[in-house]
């Protein structure tokens, strides 16, 4: 009998483990190409071989990269702007999701629907009237206009991320704080925010993403190389028939990896033990 | 009530933390007469030049700062529209000579004529000062930007000179050991997304895209032989590959899988970086109509935004002089192979010897100014669809042509009502 | 509690985002909206005027090839194709990695790598995976599928479906994130409890994990639609700008068409407005069938 389980139970594992490592080869398979074209010498996009390393493979990219290019400089400029665009997409969302989940209030319907009003309108058809816009404002050529958009982009999806996690969580936590001594404030970040943590790591996860890769907004407003995000750097080596595609494909690649570290950091809570031990179902 | 002092506490302190990090941020600069910027579309290689020779203008007049910013091409139009538009952008626009269209039309460009000399301009070759409803609105500093044969000498010995010949030559170094229909190396390739790269056919079959006043002039017997022409190389002859793209077309010819392709004066550094011994041959004469395959030519260079204030005109002019002066050209042809646009510098030894320049100024001479006017984007638009479905067999040339024209007519229509 | 704290908690809390959108949005659509209606195009870019509805009637009428409804049909596939394959893939493998297994950390950071790449270049790459004669797509399938290669990028229908794998291999990952998030949202206990009771996977799943993770997830489909709708990128990188014969595009790619190649800003505004409208009032039925902005408890 337990024999018998325990095989299903192998079986089953090693089902689970094919379908995973073949959904990761699917996965990974793309971003191996990228890698194959920043190790190819004279900037060929595509080849007619398969291999993956290359013939006459070469580091140079990377090299020329970081000693020629100012690739440090975007990646600082960009990580402070992802940096900021994280922490307000996650602060005001964590709270504005809370009053929405939490309490009934006149226009809250509309209120959520107009947040995905905000997500319809083709962006590309934003981008004169935001400018002519921020050049009102005196916010061209700065960081100040970028992270308010890309936090003003990111925000709606993750408002209603926490709204929606915020309501599989019972009101029963609050009730039992609030007779505690806990206000609605400290109820809020003291009990209810900690086990919300997987949904704040999507929410940042979004804000950073969103502010990290942006390219149409950041072309317009940062006219000053100094300024410039990766997404514009990256692009500066697109030229209109003489792409650098070795350069191109080496940013790539390395753009990708503080998203990854990113993303290893925070899995711990995407998927923490926190699990709402606490609540009993 | 404590727990609303807390909440209220908490907020402003982030609000307040938030804008102050930001505003330390914001460098808001002022108008300032001694700055100059230019957005411009230049490739690296070029972008390079440009910048050591702004630094060595800089030294030069210490209190003029210029800084260059580069766009890609399409981005660059619509970036520069929509920054003039609401009354900004940079002093100068770099770029093909076809953007002067819309931007005249828009009115976001100076005219030029009466801020430079006539002798000035007179020194230049007449192909690079673009000129549009009477006014000049660019000043070239390179012209070309012109497609021609590249070839790879181990494969070719000896360029074709003729239809006829490419044909022959094709078929003789199209190779297809195994018999699968997929030869391991083609004869010709080149990108058939563009309808730029097959304008030379279209003129060597005696046709062209619009007439004097900008109407389309694609539905007719000239077009639909040279649409006929390519489709025979693809499915007749059997030397050009089934389907083919730039980087496709590229990649062949970098990888020694095609022996020619039709490239721009763009590609030929790349070819040289990835080992390739190459040839420059002015593109082949058809026998038809006796008429030398002729690409479009066009120059790129300056434009001034019309949001320019009076006071600063005679600086950028000074800059403008400096980067269209000799000895600025002629590091720029002597670096990327470009042709300069000074007439006296024709006669210089480096143009004059160089097998490559030679063979690209007589591909120049041999070309056709392309039209500045706006209506080109629209028969671009409406050369597409039917040059791709042409070479995608899902079109008779004969129907192509026709779709084309009356396309054209439309989107031309769309664009000015 | 009081009701006027709850006011200003309330107020505190959801004013911020608000702010920012405001400031963000508002300008813009109101100036497109006015654009909607003037005849602002190459030749009238500063000295634009009101002309009504012309633009409206041209979106609806014009004879454009192909026309609108076709191309809305398109979008309308476009996106309910890909939005079902991200999210039945995202869940898939959030539920295979919510599971006790070894290796556990590794797979999932492999499988977030396509939302991690920057786009524009891992698009090309597709295309050139996608190429007849070199792309190791036909290769898999002609040397390890024994059927015959595919001309992915000449025909209309292998051009748009080969746009659509693209953008479900990008789109997943960020669908496996949300349903791993919201999958910690369920207590053990539930599975413990429906076990004993004999209830068997699919069981578990239908009356479990699906309602539970509903309240994370709907929010994420009805954004993911929005979002993949207004889509240009894979589009325009894949199929090369609606290749071939413009016949890959989807709505979005004709607005871009019509403002940035032919300066129709007029136009471009007013098709923005239809877009925008079918959105809002597709998202307003979907919301109403799935009780987005209800809560769950």
């Amino acid at each position: 009998m337990n024999k018998k389980l325990n095989t299903k139970k192998l079986i089953l594992k090693l089902i689970t483990h094919l379908t995973l490592i073949i959904f990761t080869i699917i996965a990974v398979y793309p971003v191996l190409q990228v890698v194959t074209i920043s190790l190819r010498p004279a900037d060929r996009l595509l080849s007619t071989s398969l291999e993956i390393i290359p013939e006459n493979a070469t580091l140079k990219s990377y090299i020329e990269l970081f000693t020629n290019r100012p690739f440090l400089l975007w990646v600082t400029n960009s990580a402070f702007v992802a940096f900021v665009v994280t922490l307000t997409g996650v602060v005001f969302a964590s709270m504005a999701g809370y009053a929405f989940s939490r309490f009934n209030f006149i226009g809250k319907k509309i209120g959520l629907l107009s947040l995905l009003v905000t997500q319809m309108f083709p962006a590309t058809m934003l981008l004169l009237p935001l400018y002519i816009m921020l050049i009102y404002l005196g916010l061209i050529n700065s960081y100040l206009g970028i992270i308010i958009i890309y936090t003003a982009t990111a925000l709606p999806f993750c408002v209603w991320t926490m709204k929606g996690y915020y309501d599989t969580i019972p009101y029963s936590l609050e009730e039992a704080a609030k007779i505690d001594g806990c206000n609605q404030f400290q109820a809020f970040y003291k009990i209810i925010l900690p086990l919300a943590a997987p949904a704040l790591v999507i929410t940042g996860l979004f804000s950073f993403m969103a502010a990290w890769s942006e390219y149409i907004v950041a072309a317009q407003v940062l006219q000053d190389t100094q300024l410039w995000t990766l997404p514009l750097g990256l692009k500066s080596f697109e030229a209109n028939m003489t792409t650098e595609w070795g350069l191109y494909g080496a940013a790539s690649f390395i753009v990708m990896i503080p998203v990854v570290i990113l993303f290893l950091v925070l899995s711990r809570w995407l998927v923490s033990g926190l699990t709402l031990g606490s609540v009993k179902g | 009530m404590p727990g609303g002092i807390d909440l209220m506490k908490i907020t402003l302190t982030y609000l307040i933390g938030f804008i102050t990090i930001l505003n330390l941020t914001s460098c808001r600069k002022q108008e300032d007469l001694s700055r100059i910027v230019i957005w411009h579309q230049m490739r690296v290689d070029e972008r390079e030049i440009l910048e050591a020779q702004l630094q060595r203008y800089m030294h030069l007049n210490p209190d003029v700062k210029v800084e260059a910013l580069y766009k890609e091409t399409e981005e660059l139009r619509s970036g520069f529209i929509i920054a003039a538009i609401a009354g900004q952008g940079p002093d100068l626009v770099y770029g093909p000579s076809d953007q002067v269209g819309p931007f005249q039309v828009m009115d976001i460009i100076l005219p030029l004529d009466t801020l430079f000399e006539k002798e000035f301009l007179g020194r230049f070759n007449p192909k690079a000062l673009v000129y549009y409803k009477g006014h000049l609105y660019q000043i070239g500093d390179k012209l070309g930007n012109h497609l021609t044969l590249v070839y790879n000498k181990s494969i070719v010995k000896t360029p074709p000179q003729t239809d006829i010949e490419l044909i022959e030559l094709g078929q003789k170094i199209t190779v297809d050991e195994n018999r699968d229909g997929k030869p391991e190396r083609y004869g010709l390739v080149w990108n058939y997304t563009e309808p730029f790269f097959f304008i030379p056919f279209l003129s060597g079959f005696g046709g062209w895209v619009m007439d004097e006043e900008g109407n389309p002039t694609l539905d007719t017997p000239a077009n639909v032989d040279a649409l006929n022409f390519i489709k025979d190389l693809r499915d007749k002859y059997k030397i050009v590959p089934g389907e083919a793209d730039y980087n496709i077309a590229d990649v062949l010819f970098k990888d020694g899988k095609a022996g020619m392709i039709i490239n721009g004066d763009w590609s030929w550094a790349g070819y040289k970086k990835a080992g390739i011994d190459i040839g420059i041959a002015p593109l082949p004469k058809i026998t038809k109509t006796g008429l030398w395959c002729a690409p479009m030519v066009s120059s790129k260079g300056y434009s001034i935004n019309s949001n320019v204030k009076k006071e600063k005109l005679p600086r950028i002019i000074d800059l403008l002089k400096f980067l269209l002066a000799p000895e600025q050209q002629l590091e720029v042809t002597k670096k990327v192979n470009t042709m300069p646009t000074l007439i006296e510098l024709y006669e210089d030894p480096f143009i004059k010897n160089d097998e490559i320049m030679v063979n690209s100024q007589l591909q120049i001479e041999r070309g056709k100014p392309m039209p500045v006017v706006p209506e080109l984007r629209a028969i671009w638009d409406a050369m597409r669809p039917s040059y791709q479905a042409v070479l995608g067999g899902a079109k008779s040339p004969a129907q192509a042509a026709k779709d084309m024209q009356q396309l054209a007519l439309r989107k031309i229509k769309e664009m000015n009502e | 509690m009081k009701k006027v704290y709850k006011n200003i908690f309330i107020a505190a809390f959801i004013g911020p985002t608000f702010l920012v959108l405001l400031a963000v949005v508002f300008y813009p659509f109101l100036y497109n909206l006015v654009i909607s209606f003037s005849n602002m195009n190459l030749r009238h870019i500063k000295d634009w005027q009101i002309i009504g509805l012309t633009q409206y009637i041209k979106v609806f009428t014009d004879p454009t090839e192909p026309n609108f409804y076709a191309v809305f049909l398109k979008t309308v596939i476009w996106t309910f194709v890909n939005v079902f394959f991200h999210v039945v893939i995202g869940v898939f493998l959030a539920l295979l990695l919510n599971q006790q297994i070894r290796g556990k950390s590794i797979y999932r950071t492999l499988l977030i790598l396509p939302w991690a790449i920057p786009q524009y270049i891992v698009a090309l790459t597709w295309r050139g995976m996608f190429n007849y004669e070199y792309g190791s797509i036909n290769l898999v399938i002609t040397k390890y599928l024994s059927l015959p290669a595919i001309e992915w990028l000449k025909s209309p229908t292998e051009a748009f479906i080969a746009c659509i794998l693209t953008n479900v291999w990008l789109g997943f990952p960020f669908m496996m994130v949300v349903a791993l998030g919201a999958l910690q949202s369920i207590p053990h206990e539930l599975y413990e409890a429906a076990e004993i009771d004999g209830a068997n996977w699919l069981h578990r799943l239908r009356h479990i994990t699906i309602p539970l993770i509903k309240p994370v997830m709907i929010p994420a489909i009805t954004l993911g639609i929005v979002w993949t709708f207004n889509n240009l990128n894979i589009i325009w990188l894949v199929s090369n700008g609606g290749e071939p014969s413009d016949q890959t595009h989807i709505l979005i790619s004709f607005v871009y068409k019509a403002a940035f190649n032919l300066y129709r800003y007029g136009y471009a505004a007013a098709l923005s407005m239809v877009i925008f409208i079918i959105l809002l009032f597709f998202s307003l039925f979907f919301m109403k069938k799935t009780r987005a902005t209800e809560s769950a408890y």
